[in-house]
């Protein structure tokens, strides 16, 4: 008979009043658990949040010193004379974004400077009024002579999609409807490793390399279209591709734009020579604006525009993922703060339980802890005979305890943190981090592990003041008590 | 010469209720030898408790000094009393005191916890002093499965589980039926004829202290006298009565027909 069985005979001598403390502490237990697994879960939300944006924030940063140097030119469209035949729109159309135009199923091989020349000839391109037009790439290689460029990135886009006819005003009009669209890139290795030419949120797979071809790089969004990823093979046009990784959007590249070698661009939509944006890359971005000048003087038909717009848009951006940062950690802090006022309050809760229980064991069993004396017991083994009682009580109710968390910890954690409304909105950003309701909470091994040592760490102290005054108990007075 | 295993010299013992002093025991002065079989009588409020309580370490004189085995216990700490109570003595009491939780043989064992037995050496030493009690078979039985007198009857069993040197029983036949007050005396005088060991029984009983060797009577706090019961008569094998010699199972004297156990009447001198 030893004293740990002695303990166990005792919780189970008054069963009711057992079974009512262990679902208090129990309860007690579950908040105490269910509140950190809450705010951890929220901690990793935001943390992930914080690292998402942290990410975003730096690539729009480098974007944004990037653009600083950046400038696009195209053709200007009231330069489509300019040795460009305006495209024939009589029943084919160039079908670029924002193109106008009717029939035809995008920009398709073969279309190109239908019935008035070949492909490669001037006056053949159709590529879309109020679009991009096409260029001849040969005529721009000078363009990297001009004082203060430091790279030319000749690109290719063309967007492919169905037509869909819309009645408008009494007229019909056909228009299309992108699927995605070809970004022919020039994949020099000293373009693609110094120059904002790729998109850099590489989520699956790797980017383009200087060489590839045969390769796409897609867009989540073109994953799902194509149903494809890494390491598969697409038809684009009747061609085959194989998927070398797929990048997530960050807001500034069209979300349904693939990127391929230009050349292979080229070949695919019967565009060889050709492409529709010439961007210019300044060796300084003090100097942009005289690179710009002096573009505009070497080619009066090109429309040419520097970074400024767009750097307003990139830096209007990463303000709002700034704020909405700042917003997340507040919120953050603002629930820890109550969390851990409230976890002070279930502690409290569980020692007052089992110091109140245990005083009122002691009380009611003063005659026995007087004949434990009596027949030799040391004040000692009165005490830890006591003070195990309350140990145990609390590592049965930390038992329960995890066990209502492990069903209840959202709903629990879900009633007692706070959520994102009654700290105002954080702006345009989904902060799952406050909604407790809307994260999985987990009960960690370690989690488990600290509950029970909180169980007996305050079954510990609960019990440390009763199980001292039954030990101080004089034998002679606890006989007397009835 | 007997051998003292017990002397109080001046002992007082006082009481604080509220702002009022009460004087249990006064100037109190007692020799108690090794194998004696000793009863305190006394009305309520007498100090017979207290006498018992302050013998059994269980409480501390105010004044005085209460030599056990030569040691004067009233000035050793708490950690040494406990340690002579668990060796030395052995405590009957009026309502039993078992641990509801426990059964016979485990209430029994609960003094010997920590003196080094095994569990095993326990449990045999626990079934051996049950049988002493006359309690076989009744081992595994929690105490609300036992009539009172067995209950006492394990209280006993429990009291000689350390080999005690002295047994103090306070109104050890208090809660029990005739017939079991009989089987409690005879028991603790079979002890004390068989062991040596010392008894002090606290009673009201005159019955029951007639069974004794020594009755002292107190009052106020103070032995006002003492008796000889008929236990002594028992002990030297002589009939209080006739003075013939008698056995020690004898209820009735051989020679003179008269009854040797029964009522305190029959206490012989002082």
């Amino acid at each position: 008979m030893g004293i740990v069985t002695r303990a166990v005979r005792n919780i189970s001598r008054r069963k009711m009043r057992a079974l009512l403390v262990i679902i208090a502490l129990g309860f007690s237990m579950a908040i105490m658990i269910s509140i950190p697994a809450g705010i951890t879960a929220n901690q990793e939300s935001t943390l992930g949040l914080t690292e998402n944006l942290g990410n975003t924030i730096s690539q729009t940063q480098a974007t944004i010193n990037q653009t600083l140097t950046q400038i696009d030119c195209t053709l200007s469209s009231s330069m489509e004379g300019f040795g460009f035949a305006p495209p024939d729109m009589g029943n084919s159309s160039s079908m670029f974004p924002g193109g106008g135009g009717a029939g035809g199923s995008g920009f398709t091989p073969g279309q190109f400077g239908n019935g008035t020349g070949r492909p490669g000839e001037f006056g053949g391109g159709a590529f879309g009024s109020g679009g991009t037009t096409a260029m001849n790439e040969s005529l721009y290689l000078d363009l990297s002579s001009v004082e203060g460029v430091a790279a030319v990135s000749p690109s290719l886009q063309v967007s492919e999609g169905t037509n869909q006819t819309v009645e408008m005003m009494g007229r019909s009009f056909t228009r299309l409807v992108p699927d995605y669209v070809i970004e022919g890139i020039s994949v020099t290795s000293e373009l693609v490793g110094n120059y904002p030419v790729l998109p850099t949120n590489i989520i699956a797979g790797r980017n383009l390399q200087a060489g590839d071809s045969g390769v796409v790089l897609l867009s989540e969004n073109n994953t799902a279209f194509f149903d494809a990823e890494v390491g598969d093979t697409i038809e684009i046009l009747d061609e085959s591709f194989e998927v070398i990784g797929v990048y997530g959007s960050s807001g500034i590249e069209d979300a349904t734009t693939l990127y391929m070698n230009l050349s292979d661009a080229q070949a695919l939509t019967s565009n060889i020579g050709y492409i529709t944006t010439v961007t210019v890359f300044a060796e300084n971005s003090n100097e942009v604006t005289e690179v710009a000048s002096a573009i505009s003087t070497l080619h009066p038909e090109l429309s040419v525009t520097t970074g400024q717009q767009r750097l307003e848009q990139l830096e209007s951006l990463q303000e709002s993922y700034e704020t909405a940062l700042a917003s997340a950690e507040a919120t953050l802090a603002q629930t820890q703060s109550v969390a851990f006022q409230e976890i002070i309050v279930a502690v409290a809760a569980t020692s007052l339980i089992v110091l109140f229980v245990m005083l009122y064991t002691v009380r009611e069993r003063t005659k026995e802890i007087g004949t434990l004396k009596a027949i030799g017991f040391s004040n000692w083994t009165v005490m830890s005979q006591f003070m195990l009682e309350g140990v145990l009580l609390s590592l049965i109710a930390g038992v329960v305890g995890i066990a209502i968390a492990s069903i209840a910890a959202p709903t629990l954690s879900g009633l007692l943190l706070p959520t994102a409304s009654q700290f105002g909105s954080a702006g345009t950003f989904s902060l799952a981090a406050t909604s407790t309701s809307s994260i999985s909470i987990a009960l960690t091994p370690e989690l488990v592990l600290i509950a029970l040592g909180a169980a007996v760490l305050l079954g510990t102290l609960g019990s440390l003041y009763p199980a001292w005054r039954a030990s101080r108990t004089r034998p002679a007075e606890a006989m007397r008590y009835e | 010469m007997s051998e003292i295993v017990m002397k109080l010299e001046n002992l007082s013992k006082n009481y604080t209720l509220g702002k009022r002093s009460v004087q249990a025991l006064s100037n109190l002065n007692l020799q108690v030898n090794k194998g004696d079989f000793v009863a305190i009588m006394g009305p309520s409020g007498s100090g017979k408790t207290t006498l018992l309580n302050v013998l059994g370490c269980l409480d501390k004189p105010t004044d005085g000094k209460v030599l056990l085995d030569g040691v004067d216990i009233s000035k050793l700490p708490e950690k040494e009393l406990c340690k002579i109570r668990r060796r030395k003595l052995g405590f009957v009491f009026q309502t039993f005191n078992l641990l509801p939780y426990l059964n016979a043989r485990e209430n029994v064992e609960l003094p010997m916890e920590g003196t080094g037995l095994s569990r095993s050496e326990r449990s045999r030493r626990a079934k051996e002093l049950l049988q002493i009690v006359n309690l076989s078979g009744r081992e595994e039985h929690r105490p609300h499965r036992l009539s009172a007198g067995e209950q006492q009857r394990v209280a006993i069993a429990r009291a000689l589980a350390n080999n005690p040197a002295i047994i103090l029983a306070d109104e050890p036949t208090g809660n029990v039926d005739a017939k079991n007050k009989r089987e409690i005396v005879t028991l603790l005088a079979n002890l004390n004829l068989k062991q040596e060991t010392t008894i002090i029984i606290v009673t009201h009983d005159g019955q029951v202290a007639a069974h004794t060797e020594r009755v002292l009577l107190l009052k106020d706090g103070k032995i006002l006298k003492e008796k000889q019961g008929l236990h002594s008569a028992k002990k030297k094998l002589m009939c209080p009565h006739c003075g013939s010699k008698i056995q020690i199972n004898d209820t009735i004297c051989p020679s003179c027909q008269k009854a040797l156990n029964t009522g305190g009447e029959k206490i012989v001198g002082t």
